[in-house]
């Protein structure tokens, strides 16, 4: 948790920044007084952490916490020293390898790993930090528990904290596990991958075989430079362009798209609701790579669709208008085709969710509006620009920023109708790997995958971040105002 | 009652991730100390798992073989069992295929099969990550099989892989019935027009397109940081401009008759059956078979007529190897494994049962692999001006972007000589 | 005339809607079709078949090869599915409840840190995830797969904790008062009324082994098919060299897991609708 706070810092104003300096403070400060003012208990207790609980008879507790001391400084000394102390070059013994004809076997030196090195070293660090003040705050309690001693007040007893866990600590308890699972599986790979950005961990330098190192900023100036052997920055703001482009364009298409198709079904006009309905919602029943991939094959040059448009004449239509030069329509080959296709397939891949969407929001619209508006003499149009809009906007607002913030990160789509069919004709941009239709996720996932570039990917991740964490709060300022969380309670 | 067993509980469960929390991390040093966090299923990793060797240690392997090989490499490696009684195996065949091999092998090195196969466009990254066992019995395997075939296994004078098929390369394709003179494009697109069919070749990728290069004389070079040096925007030897080159391609990719492919489409085109002739491999000739019934019929690469004169197209020759995984606990027997995979009888076996060309020159030599009409041509292919392609990570990118531009007729009308300095420099570009 | 004008505007609606389905339900119709299809490939040239046969089915339930391997691939996504969808589903309820239901130090910031964690795009950190599981050796598990979709599901409790925001807080108020815990509270108050939400979250923590690739593929990789889930097998089989042969079966393993998905959905419908946009009110 205390890793959280750190990190979230940032992104609040100057109050919330100075209130959490404060509570700091106050933190080491009961913490020194702990130690100044604290009885034999909270002194042993800097050593043996359990002490101060023995003293108070909560045996169990301070035996539980005593194990995690004696857990956390094995590990340190067994595997985290030997990790965080190579973290400053990141190994330097090369792997060597002889083999040995009579034990038909490779004999390997003591190599480092600098991959190894750079995950183990910072997930041993931040768990070293998290000990550390952890242990700041068992002086701290001991210390509030002797107080409580002092003024004669009743100390819990093993029973009564367990049962603490599941009243006014319940949110311990509630989320331990999740935040354990967040902390393993998406804070630490980042930190791990943010570290990379600054490492020159690519082709040339992949463990375990080869060592990396540390090149502090290089690659960001390499991202931002245009040279005529390097075309990272070109590609870059190529790519970047159309990620935003592809943003607004999937998240707005499909967002009204979804509120028109649920309006026509919600229609008094229209029978039997639930059958369309179930009709546009089995379109989601297949999975999303599946209908990709089948959308990719039927919209290849000479697929189903370009069939049935070379006979109905739609080709030779295209052709005269000078829209194509070749004999089918380049549905996902050409830049300007295939960025449009990209975008009708999105539609046809969203709007089913987002009607399901709308229409529980159109339901709770509240009719006395729309009634007291008829009867003012609006016509269809203007209730839905007047009300049925702007009660939409106010309750999807922010889903409509997680949506375009999705949207930046829309690799499926891109890639999956994309790969292996589309070749730029941008010698630039294929000088770098990129390609008109990508997007930065698109582009950093073939750059791992297919040129183990990790550095240039990390950087490319950093800065998908920067675009998204700015667009974000941009529009939680500005556009959506106020916090409504307890106005529904 | 009820809510002491489930605040029990809860304490249980949070003291017991606390100390799950950890106990996986002690187990991050010594993979032999997981006792309750790895209640897993796993099958041991490559990592150091063996104990000392001796006669009755259990040798385990993992071999990744294409799709279409399956049944094959499970039925050799019987018979290599066989013929080695006194020890025990456990060997285990995974997909992979020899055309992707390398992705998935550099993602983690130590966590893939002991012994793979790959095509011989990988082996300089393989080999730059340091994936593959250099090979032993370096004498056994080059003398056994076609030069080409050690050639492209061999990385700075090191013996990297052993070679098990000669026939990944490509040549022509055509129906008798409908091209009478395969021998010039310009001859071969006159026919297929005439009978209303079309030629195809694959222009959109470095492996294809390099041909017109490779038979005007110019060439690809690797250099040690990765980068590619290539000669293509200027002359060659044979005294031809690359210009001229790329205006000869473009004169093919214009002609109403020619059907650009693109890479991996091949199989699809041809069963559409709009082709008179197409430019492909062995791995095509059961649907080219098909396809062109009687009229199938194979051949060397053509001509094309180049600033005036008729230039033989070369050909990057494609082999198949099969590589043995330096991290492998078992890297010995790997190794033994490996040479017995591609050792005369095995590349025989291959041939009868799947129609793969040999690389080996005594199996090669058997009446029935030159009889077969498609290995008879990429063996002609390869003898005629096959080329070992040596080229760096960086190539592929910049030669498909070119080729898709010639096969688009370049439709901005760039200048060739820019389009060539263009692709010049970026393959130039050193590997990051 | 009134009427009549209805009548036109409603046959104009329905016109509209049948037009519309038309096209959300080619590519779906195109799939079944060719799932049922004669022959092998791709069939470029007609949207039916000209022969029609079940033995795609027949071949992929009965009779596995090495690339098509679907009655095990199913097994094996429908236990991790199960197992991630138990777990997330409790993880973005407790983390719900919590942000939601209760006031405590440090609760914003942990809210500010998830919306900040989601916007790195999250195959960046694949590499990473890999490794640490390798170090415990769990790669090549189920386990591991289970702990990759379902460890992080945390983040996603934005959507669960709007809907709880709307239950009146009066309700637990009583409850408190009655002398319930917190946990009790959670477990016989708040729950019981988060039908939605709950299904909501099954559904979308159920399908997410069956649609990811990404992930599968990397920590899936020791080239041994029978151990993949759905998602790889599928995408595998439209590899180049394997199309021709695979086309028509793969489609017909993808109505096979469509099926499933689409009952649930229907079923569902009405509690999936109510759980995301009681969520998204607040999102």
């Amino acid at each position: 948790m205390g890793a959280c706070m750190s990190e979230n810092v940032k992104t609040k104003k100057e109050n919330p920044a100075a209130e959490f300096f404060r509570s700091i403070g106050a933190f080491f400060k009961e913490f020194g007084e702990a130690v100044a003012k604290g009885d034999w208990g909270v002194k042993a207790s800097l050593v043996v952490m359990g002490a101060g609980y023995w003293k108070r008879k909560q045996i169990v507790k301070g035996v539980l916490v005593t194990l995690l001391e004696i857990a956390v400084i094995l590990y340190t000394v067994l595997i985290g020293i030997p990790y965080i102390s190579q973290l400053g070059t990141l190994g330097e013994v090369e792997r060597a390898m002889v083999y040995n004809p009579e034990t038909m076997k490779n004999e390997v030196n003591d190599y480092d790993n600098s991959l190894l090195i750079l995950l183990f070293g910072v997930i041993s660090l931040s768990f070293l930090v998290v000990a550390v003040l952890l242990w700041f705050a068992n002086v701290r309690n001991t210390y509030r528990l002797q107080k409580l001693a002092e003024s004669g007040k009743h100390i819990n007893t093993f029973r009564e904290d367990c049962s603490a866990m599941l009243n006014d600590k319940f949110h311990f308890t509630l989320l331990a596990l999740p935040v354990l699972g967040v902390v393993i599986f998406n804070v630490m790979p980042l930190i791990v991958m943010i570290c990379i950005a600054f490492t020159n961990y690519d082709q040339n330098h992949m463990p375990p075989a080869q060592l990396f190192t540390w090149v502090g900023l290089e690659n960001f100036k390499s991202l931002f430079t245009t040279s005529l052997t390097m075309t990272f920055g070109y590609t870059f703001w190529k790519i970047l362009g159309w990620t935003l482009l592809w943003a607004v364009f999937a998240t707005f298409t499909t967002y009204f798209g979804g509120i028109i198709l649920a309006l026509m079904i919600n229609s008094k006009l229209t029978k039997l609701k639930k059958m369309w309905r179930t009709l546009f919602v089995a379109s989601i029943s297949i999975p999303q790579f599946v209908t990709l991939l089948l959308l990719r094959n039927f919209f290849a040059n000479n697929g189903l669709a370009n069939t049935f448009c070379a006979s109905v004449g739609i080709t030779d239509f295209f052709k005269n208008l000078g829209w194509i030069t070749t004999d089918y329509i380049p549905f996902l080959t050409d830049p300007v085709w295939a960025k449009c296709t990209i975008v009708v397939i999105n539609i046809w891949v969203g709007v089913p969710y987002l009607m399901l969407i709308a229409t529980g929001v159109l339901m709770n619209i509240p009719e006395e509006l729309k009634e007291s508006a008829k009867i003012d003499g609006a016509n269809p149009f203007q209730i839905f620009r007047k009300i049925t809009m702007p009660y939409m906007f106010f309750i999807t607002g922010p889903y409509l920023v997680t949506q375009f913030t999705a949207n930046i990160n829309n690799f499926n789509v891109i890639y999956l109708l994309t790969q292996d069919v589309y070749t730029t004709t941008d010698q630039k941009l294929a000088a770098s790997s990129g390609k008109e239709i990508d997007l930065l996720v698109t582009w950093l996932y073939r750059l791992t995958s297919e040129q183990y570039n990790y550095k240039m990917a990390s950087v490319i991740g950093i800065c998908v971040f920067i675009v998204c964490a700015v667009i974000t709060l941009f529009a939680f300022n500005f556009l959506i105002k106020g916090d409504k969380e307890e106005t529904f309670q | 009652m009820k809510k002491k067993v489930l605040s029990t509980l809860l304490c249980v469960t949070m003291a017991a991730t606390m100390f799950a929390g950890c106990g996986n991390n002690t187990t991050t040093n010594n993979s032999t100390t997981t006792d309750d966090a790895a209640t897993n299923d796993v099958t041991t990793g490559t990592e150091e798992a063996a104990a000392p060797s001796g006669s009755g240690e259990t040798i385990s392997l993992r071999v990744w073989a294409a799709e279409e090989d399956q049944t094959l490499t499970n039925e050799l490696i019987e018979k290599f069992k066989e013929a080695n009684p006194d020890q025990t195996f456990d060997i285990t065949v995974g997909v992979e295929s020899e055309a992707n091999a390398k992705d998935d092998i550099l993602v983690d090195p130590e966590a893939a099969a002991d012994v793979f196969a790959f095509a011989n466009d990988q082996i300089v990254d393989l080999v730059n990550a340091n994936v593959l066992q250099p090979v032993q019995d370096t004498e056994t395997v080059s003398s056994q099989n076609v030069e080409g075939a050690v050639e492209a296994a061999t990385v700075n004078d090191t013996l990297y892989a052993y070679p098990f098929s000669a026939d990944n390369g490509y040549f022509l394709y055509y129906d008798s019935n409908v091209v009478t003179d395969p021998t010039n494009w310009d001859a071969i697109l006159a026919d297929c027009e005439a009978a209303g069919k079309k030629a195809g070749m694959v222009f959109a990728s470095g492996w294809y397109n390099a041909s017109f290069f490779y038979g005007a004389g110019f060439t690809t070079q690797l250099n040690a940081d990765g980068s590619t040096t290539m000669d293509w925007n200027g002359t060659s030897v044979d005294g031809i401009n690359g210009t001229d080159v790329a205006q000869a391609m473009l004169d093919i990719a214009t002609n109403p008759a020619f059907l650009p492919i693109t890479d991996g489409d091949t199989a699809n085109q041809i069963a559409t059956g709009t082709l008179g002739a197409i430019v492909s491999g062995t791995w095509d000739a059961a649907a080219v078979q098909e396809a062109f019934g009687d009229g199938y019929a194979a051949t060397v690469l053509p001509t094309y007529t180049c600033a005036g004169q008729q230039v033989p197209m070369g050909s990057a020759a494609g082999y198949k190897m099969i590589g043995v995984n330096a991290n492998s606990a078992q890297v010995g027997w790997a190794m033994e494994l490996a040479l017995f995979l591609t050792n005369e009888e095995s590349q025989a076996a291959r041939f009868e049962q799947r129609q793969i060309g040999p690389s080996n020159i005594t199996a090669g030599e058997a009446p029935e692999v030159q009889e077969n009409i498609a290995i008879a041509a990429v063996v002609a292919q390869n003898a005629a001006n096959g080329v070992v392609q040596s080229v760096g990570n960086n190539y592929w990118d910049p030669t498909q972007s070119f080729g898709e531009i010639m096969a688009q007729g370049n439709p901005d009308g760039t200048d060739l000589q820019t389009l060539l300095d263009n692709l010049v420099e970026a393959v130039a570009q050193p590997v990051q | 005339m009134m009427g009549k004008r209805k009548i036109i505007n409603s046959v104009l609606m329905h016109v509209a809607l049948v037009v519309l389905a038309i096209i959300w339900l080619t590519p779906i119709v195109w799939l079944v079709v060719t799932s049922f299809s004669g022959y092998d490939g791709m069939n470029t040239s007609r949207f039916f078949p000209e022969t029609w046969s079940i033995r795609n089915y027949t071949r992929v339930l009965f009779e596995s090869d090495t690339v098509s391997q679907f009655p095990v691939w199913f097994k094996n996504t429908l236990i991790i599915a199960i197992f991630v969808c138990l777990i997330s589903t409790s993880f973005v309820l407790m983390m719900s409840y919590a942000m939601s239901c209760m006031r405590f130090k440090g609760r914003k910031a942990i809210m500010n840190a998830a919306v900040m964690l989601q916007l790195f795009p999250g195959f960046l950190s694949m590499i990473a995830i890999y490794f640490i599981l390798k170090s415990v050796n769990l790669t090549n598990s189920h386990i591991g797969m289970i702990l990759v979709y379902s460890g992080g599901s945390a983040l996603g409790y934005l959507v669960a904790k709007g809907f709880f925001d709307t239950i009146p807080a009066s309700l637990r108020e009583a409850a408190y008062i009655e002398g319930a815990s917190e946990a009790r509270t959670f477990l016989t108050i708040v729950l019981p009324l988060s039908k939605p939400i709950i299904v909501y979250t099954v559904i979308n923590s159920f399908l997410m082994p069956w649609t990811d690739f990404v992930f599968a593929k990397i920590i899936l990789n020791s080239g041994i098919s029978t151990d993949w889930t759905v998602a790889i097998g599928l995408y595998n089989m439209l590899n180049r060299t394997l199309i021709p042969t695979y086309f028509s079966r793969f489609c017909a393993s993808g109505v096979l897991v469509g099926i499933p998905i689409g009952i649930l959905f229907v079923i569902m419908q009405k509690f999936y609708v109510e759980g995301i946009t009681g969520g998204s009110v607040k999102g």
